[in-house]
């Protein structure tokens, strides 16, 4: 095997398009992407919408696993990488295959944050990222009547708008730690809580979320302030954090995400971050920014693979939607929507 | 119930527990309620670095032939199960070891080659053996842990099977296995929640038969026991091993006596003795023994001594290919050995006949004086089927014996000529009924007797005796609405369950395709099949031999050529391959 | 018959213990790790204390805050084999459980004659002092302050580390008949040449106590404090206060220290701010988890440029940064971003970005900050009889690299004084039989430590330990996961079938088919060159570095051909010692 092997890890918008333009630009190349999940490539946005029943399960993909193989991708679907080897140039995979590449572009995303002080309370806490979890959601509600929303994310409200839509009652825990696109102040806070209240949402903000204990299967006592209530189900949604844990022995640059430069180099040859998990330096907002919504993956992916074959593109800095949360900058364009 | 047909591979490296595992998985699927129909393969050499499989279809109908596609597959070893991966059915499952003792390059691990609709299941066999049970040797049992939860059977079925197979090797052997498939069952019940298939959970109130999961060779043992057989001689040789060890173990128990000879001849010998004493008497061998034989089957056939001869068929000529199957012994059952020696031979086609044939033979020999051959071969033997308990009719087991009329007078003929050519025969001991038996050609008392008329007299007389043979033996079976056939599909053995399968889909399809069974190679139905012939379009006859040895035989009962598909590949040939042959001559 | 005891001062020994105990070989101090956890296991605290006290005089300190190097190279941690035992918290654990009778060693040789002044009595100069001591030197500890135990005492907040455990152990070491004087700063209240006249030799150990200064605008205003000065204040009971925002500069442990005193004060919003990353942090997993459990934030990729406010500090101006290339080591310096200034309001800023040793009056030669210069490997200054050791000589280390290296000077006072050796390292083998230890034990999680839930109950008070410690049963499961990496398996190829039984039931790829086995200079085995050709195998060979101990291989062999040897690196006093 003496063709360039270029390894994509993570089936999202950011991975697709990167390992598409790889196979355009590059046709010789092995091209091989890597997904932890087992489904094929769906629009995570629309997962509230299938949870509301609106739209079928066929309505969220915007490619099957199949399709992969036409165009000379190798999809590994189902499979997790577990480490990466960047002065090797390897990755291990959770069945203990080591891949050798001769390019690597990390598009893991991002996964549910719940906060340390939250963690004890997170067997009692759902979150809704995947498919997989869509569909929890779903075979779990139909047996609950009442759900809490802790955190106050930008998926939080369109879960909300779905459960709303089921006929549930909805109980929203505004948390001040929760991942708003703007810096949160109390006139937001008052904001968006008079907008959940003429939903019919009783809207909680400024109190302390004591204790959650399991009462029967369907039902947690929930002590906030000085109120007591029971829920059927509990969602946590204080957005996403890059989803990099697993390269924590990797030696790859990590603060939140995966530190890249404006042209999305990790600073190792060859080895690329991109979509969720990058977190950029841009000189020319001289900060650090990481990048969220659908098309603004798309066209980070596009640009690593591009970089990778070569190219030393800067990726485009929409400043008019930088948005600051906990010191970094965040760029969005989608949640205007909501 | 929706109907049921899937296969499951279990493939590993000799050491892993794959033949065990795929023991276990056939009797859970058996008490399930389940058909099955399993194959197993392994390496010819004893603790070898070589590949197992075992292959297993289990459904709710009737399975009758293995299918070429695999729904499952369980690897205990992905070097090996690499080569299983291009058998897979789109979206089928794959059940592997995520946790192998070492790393590997890429390209050595099953989920490097696998379609991306392909659904694994990673479960750490070794690992949750050993957490389990303290030893990794239990993996085996682990992965069908996995397996149970992932298609929804129920736990106690297969701790049923397990307290079965182990409770005789100790307590601490059937914890450690139990354990070890708890681990399994538990660490996927968490593992896969989401994703569990369930598509084998058994009907809870269905009545089920009591079913037994036999093999060809324990049916043919089981039938000889059955059959009051008294005496055994044998020489160990794959694949009729297995009725030897099966019979030194029970035939004793029943009062009887297993010989292991020093060769296949004395084998024979020693079988044509005991007859010639007057009881039942039988030797398995394959290939490369019924050579050594052939030479005292005739004398057998000459001396009017009857036998019964199982050849287990295998891959040849010579020694072949010891651990495959193939059908390459039906010119030598049939016509091998010296002289115009006619016998009877048959061939069972499933493990149901190969009791019922096996039983029958025994008659067939005593009525006919003459050696029996019972054509099995390597797949036969060794597949695994579920069957109701085969139980053999008073009828079956009747004495087959004619033997002289004791108010007869004067000299005794022992080779008397009769219409039916069966003369009745005495056996030494009885009182007045005192012969000669020779291997020379002889007259009606049996002493030596060279003339022209005489030999050809005699020739004849055998000839006419196994002729009438055809009125015992099964005739041969059609599977059709009868009327005109575009095209029929003649076979026997193994081979016939895959050419039923194939006919059966060609006929739900509406199309005018029918099957011919036939068991009794030697003598045959002649007009019979030539009647199933004239009324199709083109015959097809699938056989496992290179050179089309029944079409060889039959061939010329069809007015024109018959369309032949010869398998020389040492595997069982899968219905799809016939159903395409079928496809391809109804186009022409 | 008893099995022979062989010890060996083979090189190839040492590296065998180097490479296959990886435990042992991390650890500063070279602590038997294996045999202090398989003592507790056998519930044998007393010697599993003992054990850990020949190496290191503070178990019950270290088994709290030590830094824990030899986790980050348990085997147990390995990629595929899940967490590494916590190895600290067991070493605590045999602390608590012992009885609580006093482990003082007397002396151990006749007196010497000669005397030995120590100052400092922090963690490298109790070590030495009582090295010396227990060989028969006459030992006199000055410290300045007006407790003993340096930062043990002044540097650890009391939430970490309690101080009966800390008297408790400072006693023991006393106990071995050292003479302590508090109070008396040398170079201050004696003179350094009195000292120098009054004894054979004397070890300077007086740490770093001088805190690193930002330089920047605003760093003297009201409500800017020295970290150490800070956790000092807080040691000695007094309780400043910070108001409700409280931002530290920093990333160590006294960072994480001061965050976690901030909110013990009353303090509601805390942060660390970080020039580099989390990931670069030095400070281990559960304090940095503990840390933000407790409510705290932490900020990094940040740099601090002023201190704003007008009279009381109102908040901090940072500019980012950014990791440049990378070094060699895999870390990277950070640079700040010009023009990326901003600032986070605050009412207290607490500077902890280390410290440095603070010079004092002394003979001998000093570099360029006024500092006794000294041979690390000798620990010698331009004046005969004058050694320094420990944070003075080194920079900020950690408590159990500040003990190892106590301990090694005071070998080389002794060694220097009477041209005899005491201790040495030696390699200790013994023909042993297969452990009770079940390979299902691998596979027991790590047992987290218990701490104070929920974690509001850790706030009322400045005192109360957040880790409450094992319970027998925690520990004795915690005990269970050691593989015993002390333990030498070895197959015996004389009697060996290659039947490959080992092989199959191997957890991982630890026996290995070879062609070829490679060696060093000395011997020593240093790999194996594989075949997977039945014709090349030349060998069948356990991987030392790859076993995990499990025993399976024993058990299974059908010829018994598989033999366990313990092998312990431990000192031994020379028998030469006077």
């Amino acid at each position: 095997m003496s063709e360039e092997h270029f390894v994509v890890i993570g089936n999202g918008p950011a991975g697709n398009q990167a390992a598409q333009t790889l196979k355009e630009k590059a046709p010789e190349a092995r091209v091989t992407l890597i997904s932890k999940e087992r489904e094929g490539y769906y629009k995570p946005c629309l997962l509230p919408e299938y949870m509301a029943g609106k739209i079928s399960e066929d309505q969220i993909y915007l490619s099957t696993v199949d399709a992969y193989k036409e165009k000379g991708i190798k999809l590994r679907s189902g499979q997790e990488v577990v480490d990466v080897k960047p002065r090797r140039r390897e990755i291990v995979l959770d069945h203990k295959e080591v891949l050798r590449f001769d390019g690597l572009i990390l598009a893991v995303g991002g996964r549910p944050r719940i906060p340390e002080p939250l963690l004890v309370f997170r067997d009692l806490m759902m979150t809704l990222k995947t498919l997989e979890d869509a569909k929890t959601w779903i075979e779990k509600i139909s047996r609950v009547d009442r759900v809490l929303i802790i955190g106050g994310d930008l998926t939080s409200l369109a879960v909300t708008k779905a459960l709303i839509a089921l006929g549930k009652e909805v109980y929203f825990m505004l948390d001040e730690n929760a991942f708003w696109p703007l810096r949160c102040n109390d006139d937001m806070f008052q904001d968006v809580s008079d907008r959940l209240s003429k939903r019919g949402v009783k809207t909680f903000y400024n109190c302390k979320l004591n204790s959650m204990a399991q009462r029967s299967e369907h039902a947690v006592e929930v002590r906030v302030g000085d109120d007591i209530f029971e829920a059927g189900l509990i969602g946590a949604f204080f957005g996403l954090v890059p989803n990099v844990g697993f390269l924590a022995r990797s030696g790859l640059p990590l603060d939140r995400g995966l530190l890249v430069n404006e042209t999305l180099n990790t600073g190792f040859e060859g080895i690329y971050a991109t979509g969720d998990c990058a977190q950029v330096f841009h000189p020319e907002i001289r900060d650090y920014w990481v990048s969220i919504g659908h098309d603004n993956a798309k066209a980070l992916g596009r640009t690593a693979a591009l970089n990778l074959l070569g190219e030393r593109r800067p990726v485009d800095v929409a400043t008019e939607s930088l948005f600051d949360v906990q010191g970094i900058k965040v760029n969005t364009s989608w949640w205007m929507e909501f | 119930m929706p109907k049921v047909d899937i296969t499951i591979e279990v493939c590993g490296m000799s050491g892993d527990g794959t033949i065990a595992a795929g023991g276990l998985l056939n009797a859970a699927m058996s008490e399930a309620g389940f058909s099955v129909l399993a194959f197993d393969s392994y390496p010819a050499e004893i603790r070898g670095f070589g590949r197992c499989v075992t292959r297993s279809r289990i459904g709710n109908e009737e399975m009758l032939a293995l299918a070429e596609k695999t729904h499952v597959l369980i690897s205990l070893d992905d070097e090996q199960s690499r080569s299983r991966i291009p058998f897979l059915e789109k979206g089928a499952a794959v059940i592997f070891d995520n946790k192998p003792p070492s790393y590997v390059g890429e390209g050595h691990a099953i989920p490097a080659h696998v379609e991306p609709d392909i659904n694994l299941f990673g479960i750490p066999f070794s690992d949750l053996a050993a957490e389990a049970s303290g030893s990794t040797r239990g993996r085996n049992l682990t992965a069908l842990g996995g397996f149970a939860v992932i298609f929804g059977l129920p736990p106690e079925i297969f701790r049923h099977v397990i307290q079965k197979k182990f409770a005789p090797k100790g307590e601490k052997v059937l914890q450690a296995n139990l354990m070890s498939f708890d681990a399994g069952y538990n660490f996927a019940m968490t593992a896969f929640e989401d994703r569990l298939l369930k598509i084998l959970t058994p009907p809870e109130t269905e009545e089920k038969t009591e079913k037994l999961l036999l093999s060809g060779n324990v049916a043919i043992a089981q039938g000889a026991l059955d059959a009051n057989l008294k005496l055994y001689f044998g020489y160990p040789i794959t694949p009729a091993t297995p009725i030897l060890e099966y019979l030194a173990k029970a035939l004793p128990e029943k009062g009887g006596k297993v010989l292991q000879m020093e060769d296949e001849i004395s084998s024979i010998g020693a079988v044509l003795g005991c007859y010639y004493a007057g009881q039942r008497a039988m030797t398995a061998t394959s290939g490369p023994g019924f050579a050594l034989m052939t030479e005292l089957i005739t004398h057998g056939i000459m001396a009017e001594i009857p036998a019964v001869i199982i050849d287990a068929q295998r891959g040849g000529p010579a020694t072949g290919l010891p651990t495959k199957t193939e059908q390459s012994d039906l010119h030598a059952a049939v016509f091998g050995g010296p002289g115009d020696s006619p016998r009877i031979v048959i061939a069972p086609t499933n493990v149901t006949e190969c009791y019922e044939y096996t039983v029958k033979s025994f008659q067939l020999a005593e009525k006919y004086q003459t050696p029996v051959i019972v054509l099995t071969d390597f797949f036969l033997d060794n597949r695994v089927e579920n069957v109701p308990m085969p139980q053999a009719s008073k009828e079956a087991l009747k004495d087959g014996n004619i033997y002289p009329d004791p108010s007869a007078k004067g000299p005794y003929n022992r080779f008397e000529l009769t219409e039916s050519g069966i003369s009745p025969r005495a056996v030494p001991g009885m009182e007045d009924f005192m012969f000669t038996t020779t291997g020379l050609e002889h007259s009606e008392s049996g002493g030596p007797n060279y003339t022209p008329e005489n030999h050809m007299q005699f020739s004849e007389k055998r000839h006419r005796k196994i002729q009438g043979a055809l009125e015992d033996l099964s005739i041969p079976k059609e599977f059709s609405k009868g009327g005109s056939l575009d095209v029929g599909v003649i076979s026997w053995g193994s081979t016939f369950g895959s050419a039923l399968e194939a006919v059966q889909k060609e006929q739900e399809k509406g199309l005018k395709v029918g099957a011919l069974k036939i068991t009794s190679l030697f003598p045959f139905h002649d007009e019979i099949i030539r009647g199933f012939m004239e009324r199709c379009g083109e015959v097809l006859i699938p056989e496992l031999n290179f050179q089309g040895q029944l079409a060889n035989l039959i061939g010329h009962l069809h007015r024109k050529d018959v369309v032949r598909i010869n398998q020389a590949t040492g595997k069982p040939i899968p219905a799809s391959i016939i159903l395409e042959k079928i496809e391809e001559v109804l186009k022409a | 018959m008893p099995n022979p005891v062989i010890y060996s001062k083979e090189p190839e020994d040492f590296y065998y213990m180097d490479v296959n105990v990886p435990c042992q070989s991390a650890c500063p101090a070279l602590t038997n790790i294996p045999a202090y956890i398989r003592a507790l296991y056998e519930e044998n605290f007393g010697r599993s204390y003992e054990i850990n006290r020949m190496a290191n005089i503070f178990p019950g300190v270290l088994g709290r805050i030590c830094s824990r190097p030899c986790e980050a190279k348990c085997r147990h941690g390995e990629a595929e084999l899940g967490r590494p035992v916590n190895i600290c918290h067991i070493k605590r654990s045999a602390a608590d459980l012992r009885d609580r009778v006093s482990s003082s060693v007397k002396r151990i040789f006749s007196p010497t004659g000669k005397s030995v002044a120590v100052i400092g009595s922090g963690p490298a100069g109790l070590a030495a002092a009582h090295d010396l001591s227990t060989i028969g030197f006459s030992v006199t500890v000055f410290e300045a302050l007006d407790h003993p135990g340096g930062m043990l005492r002044y540097g650890i907040p009391e939430f970490r580390l309690p101080r009966e455990i800390l008297a408790t152990e400072i006693d023991q070491i006393l106990g071995s008949g050292i003479t302590l004087k508090t109070g008396i700063k040398v170079g201050t209240d004696v003179p350094m040449e009195d000292l120098m006249t009054g004894h054979d030799a004397v070890l300077v150990s007086t740490g770093c106590y001088e805190p690193n200064q930002l330089n920047i605008p605003g760093e003297t205003m009201p409500g800017v404090y020295s970290g150490l000065q800070f956790m000092m204040d807080i040691c000695a009971g007094q309780m400043p206060d910070l108001g409700k925002r409280v931002l530290v500069l920093g990333a160590g442990f006294t960072a994480f220290d001061c965050v976690r005193s901030a909110l013990r004060l009353g303090a509601e919003e805390v942060a660390v701010c970080l020039r580099r990353t989390e990931e670069d942090l030095t400070v281990t997993e559960d304090e940095i988890f503990e840390t933000k459990r407790e409510g705290v934030k932490i900020h990094s990729l940040m740099v601090s440029r002023r201190i704003m406010g007008n009279g009381v500090v109102e908040g901090v101006e940072f500019m980012r940064t950014r990791p440049g290339e990378l070094r060699p080591d895999g870390k990277s310096e950070v640079t700040p971003i010009e023009g990326s200034e901003f600032t986070l309001p605050t009412d207290a800023v607490i500077v902890a970005t280390g410290q440095r040793p603070q010079p004092f009056d002394t003979p001998g030669d000093k570099n360029n900050h006024g500092l006794l210069q000294a041979d690390s490997a000798s620990f010698r200054t331009s004046l005969p009889g004058l050694y320094v050791t420990g944070d003075y000589l080194t920079g900020p280390s950690t408590v159990i690299e500040a003990v190892a290296m106590g301990r090694k000077a005071a070998e080389r006072i002794a060694r220097d004084l009477t041209d005899q050796p005491f201790r040495e390292k030696v390699v200790r083998l013994e023909d042993t039989l297969i452990t009770d230890r079940q390979r299902a034990w691998d596979f027991l999680p790590r047992q987290e430590m218990p701490t104070i839930e929920p974690v509001e109950d850790r706030f009322t008070g400045m005192t109360g330990e957040v880790e409450t410690g094992y319970s027998p049963d925690l520990a004795e499961t915690e005990s269970k996961r050691c593989y015993l990496c002390y333990l030498h398996y070895e197959i015996d190829l004389n009697r060996c079938i290659y039947c490959r039984y080992c092989i199959d039931v191997a957890p991982r790829d630890c026996i290995k088919l070879v062609d070829r086995i490679e060696t060093n200079t000395s011997g020593a085995i240093t790999g194996f060159e594989e075949t997977s050709n039945w014709e090349d195998v030349n060998a069948i060979v356990i991987d030392n570095t790859r076993c995990i101990r499990c025993g399976e291989c024993m058990r299974v062999c059908p010829v018994d051909c598989i033999s366990v040897t313990r092998v312990e690196l431990t000192e031994r006093m020379n028998e030469k010692g006077i």
